[in-house]
């Protein structure tokens, strides 16, 4: 016999509707929109791109230029992420320490920093007399700005920022994978004779293959649409996203969707096969050769040597990066707010004060003021709105069968550059598209709902996953609970602490977010975009406040993440 | 074949005691087990051992060597576990052989050994199999075989049967013994069911509290153990309070109250204690009501019938409305009796056990939580 | 009409058939356990009785209704899980009182049931203790407290001993019979454990590979098993491979190893036939004489295991098969050591006979 379907309950059927139609205009539809843009502007991209009657193909050169100069700068920050966000994640993940959980807050703290605050903040450090320069007793700054690293040939300053923004994503992402792993498996390696390095090569490595490559996605992609403090601290270099925002503000909306498009499609050939590789759940990564026995002998002999004498070594060295890229860059420019509070501390200059251009003819404490609120609602309202796309979403996610092909769509918002979502959005909404809202703070909460969705859903499927939901909701129901009872009574209360994380982060993210925000914000300028302003104005001081300003709230932020988190 | 031998291991965890002050030697080729209800500390111990935990404090020597500071890779154990935590990314063979090859041994010199142990858990023809590919109970035997082929001489098993069917219990129980056994190695063995634990021990441990209640053979727990909690923790027994009524040539009466009186063997009590007596539910003789020796005799009303297999337990209500559970076998005698029945059991002096009431009432010292 | 029933139930999980046409009738009142090894379905079953796993054939029935259709908080069925599954975020009253609560009972009757239940499993005291404060013991009442407020009469337990010790289970069955019985629910208990199985149901139902092997009473699953696989999962037994000899009024003879001879009371249908004859353990007995009426065969004690209430003796016969008994320990018992010469005996009445599987002895027995 065929089973007839379950009783219909149109309310429930109502909200799935609901859910999902929010979900595909609001969330799918922007994102997706870039694309088919250039398809239908084909002419017009061809004849600016391509033949333009004046500079011939010069701007596809150009592009080319930027986009190799991203993915340069975007692989060696992965690189360099993992080789010190690896150690750091296994000490998170498996030891205990006095302070570990301030450890954990200090790595965190990038991840809802404002980029832009943050990006001043390391170029004060690096580059200037206030930072470290100035400590170490040198007259100027201890790196040059044009700087570059060998090799990979990037600038020194935009590297550093880079890698402070993207290290929490690897090493989140690891230390989440490597809890999730029993710690069983490494005592009985350890039990078989392996020291600890040799225990984490053969067993904690294999089996965290798929968050290795989850956390390295994430950081590349971050890496590879950071524009606020790209912006900032990048000088003469420009990557791709910073060319999207450039060409935007230009009105050559062809080239930039062309810029943006090429953007989206590049990061999707690299992403695409990682994320089939892990969508196949295959056990780990056979080695094709043969090792000789010589050399892994030599292996074992090595691994033996660092186990014992070098131990703290792989210790220290990650929390040192963690100390020079995020505490430093914090210290300084509190530092420089106090030295520039009344003046200039080199010249004198009154006007070179921090007091005088808030307060003073520029007025920049009103516009502060200004922006403040219009972040604020900004975040507010969009995080609102995706907190109501995004609970549902989850239980449809977790519980229909077309559940698992959304959450694969979903990473594609995270991972798309945010330059190229902003003009997106812009195409979608306004002139080109359904031509119904201007830019300005609308168009803006549009943006940030496309990520924020995303960010809140993950941060609600690891704690529904992580806690027994199925039991506990089946309990519920055999307790004489309907389904929508036991959503309320048990499995929203048991997903509270993923819920309010996934807000908060939501939140920090969009109070945070520059470049979307750049190319949609119209007049409605958001604090972030106004430190850029600040900075390309050469108003120094009142950059530095501002800065200051959004550090202090994104760590207020992180207190109240901690709080709501660490609860029973 | 290792001994072990621990001197005062005392571990804490927050305001929780869960070693106190240990004391403990194993002799070369030993199997020990260690019981106790959940959070006695059991587990901590055979860990301290491991070195997968630090004690606080006291001293760990493993063939008269000193380990406290030895980590876990270099002191020659193997670790069995109740998950069995064989490397799900690893095929059998690879699990089998990963000792040798961390340890950086060639080849040769290792794959005699590992062929004999996958001979002996039959499991030769499976070598390419991955863990989850097996049942629990392959999984457990291949998670031994690992242990053995890094040439571990002191075996520590944590609860390594608690994940498997109680029937693959039963059967695994025994070859684990015998593979110690053959191989002379020394086991410490962790588990929470006192049947496993009697069953294939050389010795037991009883631990309570974080600390050791009794060590001895599993007969002389169980037929001589020392204390009320032991007596219990290891079996099903009947345990009655009464006062010390007269003290004899050979043994003493005591007063169960309404009339009831038993005579023990025990004479090292004053008249008037206050005692617990204890017995088997299986040391019991089924009497004719008509039979005129009154001598040990408890009667009273069957109030419930459980069969187990061929095991009949009556739980009779006396006249003191103390209520005892009596068992014997069918394959022996079958008293045909139903709910409401009298029954009247004659109990001999030898089979009861008589101890000082407990300080803290006998509830307390019977409590399995 | 049977409270619960069950038709044509065939559940798959891709290739595997997890459950093959089950049928099975379950009046008001009875507690019924369903024994059998991992993985033959036995949860499954409970899950698709809960309503909490869709079947693919059949008809589930409660109360003479229909219920495929009917969602699982209808279904007058609560099901306990083996950890229990109490809401981590509520203390045990508001565990206790989660259906009343959510039902939307007024509030003396919410008081009034939550603490007379709460008095019946003895955790009035703990009420304002949260689930992960209790011992596994304590955490299990509340479990049955929360089911037996919430007023279902069908009572579905998922191995409900199987996070508790060993010691502590023993002493746990019989107040768990004791608390459902009063309660007059209806109980369906899964289970690995045949003496759990044993000593606390009314009727056991055995279930393997996804096939019910025998329903009956703990009496009739143990002394009268349908199947080699029962006759060694409950309990355990000897087995003996022969051939049947001769067909007699008094039985069969059967002929084993080495020419040696033994009696079964039952008849077999066919002289010649090769048969596997079993006796359980713990109807054979170790003497120094031989027994009248028994079958007798000479042997040595090879070993000896103390198993607390029993002793189990590993023997070997003098045509060199291995076989064991088991016996309780009591005063009439003798013990014996290892390397004596005994008899082993064992009445023609306690064997059984079964016609030689086609898939060999070993398919059936080996539990691992």
């Amino acid at each position: 016999m065929l089973l007839k379907p379950k009783k219909p309950v149109s309310s429930s059927k109502l909200v799935v509707w609901i859910t999902l139609i929010g979900f595909i205009v609001l969330v799918l539809l922007p994102t997706f929109y870039l694309i088919s843009y250039v398809f239908l502007e084909w002419d017009e991209v061809r004849f600016e791109v391509f033949e333009n009657p004046i500079i011939g193909d010069e701007n596809w050169k150009q592009m080319l230029k930027v986009l190799f100069f991203s993915f340069r700068l975007s692989f060696s920050t992965v690189i360099f992420d993992l080789i010190f966000g690896i150690p750091l994640a296994y000490i998170l993940a498996r030891k205990n320490f006095p302070g570990k959980s301030l450890l954990e807050d200090i790595v965190t703290l990038p991840l809802v920093m404002p980029t832009s605050g943050f990006g001043f903040a390391t170029l004060i450090t690096w580059t200037t007399v206030a930072g470290l320069g100035g400590v170490l007793g040198l007259n100027s700054g201890l790196i040059p700005l044009d700087a570059f690293i060998p090799l990979v040939n990037v600038p020194f300053i935009v590297f550093i920022v880079h890698v402070t923004l993207t290290f929490p994503y690897i090493v989140r992402t690891l230390a989440t994978k490597f809890r999730s792993i029993d710690i069983t498996y490494e005592v009985a390696s350890r039990t078989l004779g392996a020291n600890p390095l040799t225990t984490f090569r053969k067993i904690l490595f294999p089996l965290s293959i798929p968050g290795i490559f989850s956390g390295s996605v994430l950081a590349f992609a971050r890496s590879l649409g950071e524009t606020g403090a790209t912006i900032i601290v990048a000088g003469v270099s420009s990557t791709a996203s910073i060319a999207i925002v450039r060409w935007t503000s230009e009105f050559k909306l062809a080239t930039a969707s062309f810029m943006g498009s090429l953007l989206v499609i590049i990061a999707w050939i690299i992403i695409l096969p990682v994320e089939l590789y892990l969508g196949q759940g295959k056990r780990s990564l056979n080695v094709p050769f043969v090792v000789p026995i010589s050399l892994t002998n030599r292996i074992l002999k090595f691994e033996n040597y660092v186990s014992k004498k070098l131990s703290r070594l792989k210790d220290l060295v990650p929390l040192f990066i963690v100390a020079v890229t995020v505490i430093v860059p914090i210290l300084a420019i509190l530092n420089s707010v106090i030295l520039y509070w009344s003046a200039d501390p080199y010249t004198g200059k009154i006007e070179g004060g921090v007091w005088n251009q808030l307060f003073g003819p520029s007025q920049y404490f009103n516009i502060l003021l200004r922006a403040t609120l219009t972040s604020i609602i900004v975040a507010l309202v969009s995080t609102f709105i995706a907190l109501c796309i995004s609970i549902p979403l989850v239980f449809i996610i977790e519980r229909k069968w077309y559940g698992p092909p959304i959450r694969s769509i979903l990473k594609i918002p995270l991972i798309i550059p945010t330059s190229s979502l902003g003009l997106s959005v812009l195409l979608l909404w306004v002139s080109q598209g359904f031509n119904l809202i201007g830019s300005g703070i609308w168009l803006i909460i549009l943006t940030h709902i496309v990520f924020a969705v995303p960010v809140i859903v993950e941060s609600m499927i690891a704690a529904y996953e992580g806690s027994d939901i199925s039991m506990y909701e089946d309990s519920a129901r055999t307790l004489g609970a309907t389904a929508y009872n036991a959503i309320e009574t048990v499995s929203l209360p048991l997903i509270k602490g993923g819920i309010i994380t996934g807000f908060i982060l939501a939140f920090t993210r969009s109070l945070g977010e520059t470049g979307a925000t750049f190319i949609v914000m119209g007049r409605d300028i958001t604090v972030p975009a106004l430190v850029v302003n600040m900075v390309e104005a050469l108003a120094i001081p009142a950059a530095l406040f501002t800065s200051t300003y959004l550090i202090i709230l994104s760590m207020f932020l992180l207190v109240i993440i901690r709080i709501t988190t660490r609860g029973p | 074949m290792p001994n072990v031998e621990l001197i005062k291991i005392t571990k804490r965890y927050d305001n929780v005691v869960a070693n106190d002050n240990i004391n403990l030697a194993i002799k070369d080729g030993e199997y020990v087990s260690v019981i106790g209800p959940s959070g006695c500390g059991k587990t901590t111990l055979i860990k301290n051992i491991a070195g997968i935990i630090k004690p606080d404090s006291g001293d760990i020597f493993i063939d008269g060597k000193r380990v406290n500071d030895q980590p876990i890779e270099d002191r020659g154990i193997g670790y069995v576990f109740q998950n069995i935590a064989l490397f799900p990314h690893m095929n059998i063979w690879d699990n089998v052989t990963y000792g040798p090859k961390v340890k950086g041994w060639s080849q040769k010199e290792s794959t005699p050994l590992v062929k004999e142990m996958l001979d002996m858990i039959q499991l030769s023809t499976r070598v390419e199999a991955y863990p989850s590919e097996l049942s629990g109970g392959m999984q457990q035997k291949t998670a031994v075989a690992r242990a053995l082929t890094s040439r571990a001489e002191l075996l520590l098993l944590d609860e390594p049967l608690g994940a498997l069917d109680v029937k693959v219990r039963a059967k695994l129980r025994y070859e684990l013994r015998r593979l110690v056994k053959d191989l002379h190695l020394t086991a410490l063995h962790v588990t929470h069911d006192q049947e496993e634990a009697m069953s294939i021990s050389d010795r037991v441990i009883v631990m309570r509290k974080g600390k050791i209640v009794e060590i001895g053979t599993p007969f002389d727990l169980y037929i001589h153990p020392k204390n009320i909690f032991t007596a219990n923790f290891v079996g099903e027994a009947n345990f009655l309070e009464g006062t010390i009524a007269h003290i004899l040539e050979e043994g003493s009466i005591v007063d169960l109250k309404n009339g009831l009186r038993l005579r023990v063997t025990i004479k090292n009590h004053k008249i008037d204690d206050h005692v617990v007596i204890v017995f088997r539910p299986e040391f019991g003789v089924i009497r004719d009501k008509d039979d005129n020796k009154t001598f040990n005799r408890l009667s009273g009303n069957v109030i419930e019938i459980l069969y187990s297999g061929n095991i009949v337990r009556y739980k009779v209500k006396l006249v003191n409305n103390a209520t005892i559970v009596f068992t014997i076998s069918l394959s022996i005698q079958d008293p045909k009796l139903s709910v409401g029945d009298n029954l009247s059991i004659y109990v001999p002096p030898e089979h009861i056990l008589t101890y000082p009431y407990p300080k803290g009432g006998l509830s307390k010292e019977l409590s399995l939580e | 009409m049977p409270l619960i029933k069950l038709v044509n139930i065939t559940k798959r999980f891709g290739k595997i058939t997890a459950l093959n046409d089950i049928n099975l009738s379950v009046e008001n009142g009875e507690y019924i356990c369903i024994l059998g090894p991992t993985g033959a379905g036995k949860t499954t079953l409970l899950r698709i009785i809960a309503g909490l796993l869709e079947l693919d054939e059949g008809e589930v029935y409660i109360e003479g209704q229909l219920v495929n259709d009917v969602p699982p908080e209808d279904r007058n069925t609560v099901y306990m899980f083996q950890q229990f599954a109490l809401f981590p975020h509520m203390d045990v009253w508001q565990n206790v009182s989660y259906t009343p609560s959510i039902k939307d009972w007024d509030n003396d009757k919410i008081n009034y049931v939550t603490s007379e239940i709460l008095e019946m499993v003895r955790l009035a005291e703990r009420r304002d203790a949260y689930p992960k404060e209790l011992s596994g013991g304590m955490q299990q009442r509340v479990a049955l407290a929360r089911g037996i407020a919430s007023g279902a009469r069908i009572l579905l337990l998922d191995e409900p001993f199987g996070a508790l010790d060993a010691r502590l289970r023993v002493n746990l069955r019989s107040q768990l019979r004791a608390l459902v019985k009063s309660q007059k629910l209806t109980t369906i208990h899964v289970t690995h454990d045949q003496e759990e199985a044993l000593m606390t149901a009314d009727r056991v139902v055995v279930l393997r590979n996804g096939r019910i092997e025998q329903i009956g009473d703990p009496n009739q699953i143990y002394s009268k098993p349908r199947s080699i696989f029962i006759a060694n999962f409950v309990g355990g037994a000897n087995f003996i491979e022969g051939n049947v000899k001769k067909v007699d009024d008094e039985g069969s003879l059967i002929e084993f190893r080495d020419d040696f001879q033994l009696r079964v009371s039952t008849p077999s249908t066919n002289v010649g036939e090769k048969v596997v004859v079993t006796v359980r353990h713990e109807d054979t007995l170790i003497r120094t004489h031989p027994v009248i009426g028994s079958n007798n065969f000479s042997c040595h004690i090879e070993s000896r295991i103390f198993i607390g209430d029993s002793m189990v003796y590993v023997l070997k016969l003098e045509n060199g098969i291995t076989k064991s008994s088991k016996g309780l320990l009591s005063d009439n018992y003798v013990i014996h050591n290892i390397g004596k010469q005994r008899i082993f005996s064992f009445q023609p009445g306690k064997c059984l006979i079964f016609s030689y599987p086609q898939t060999g002895l070993l398919q059936e027995i080996e539990a691992v």
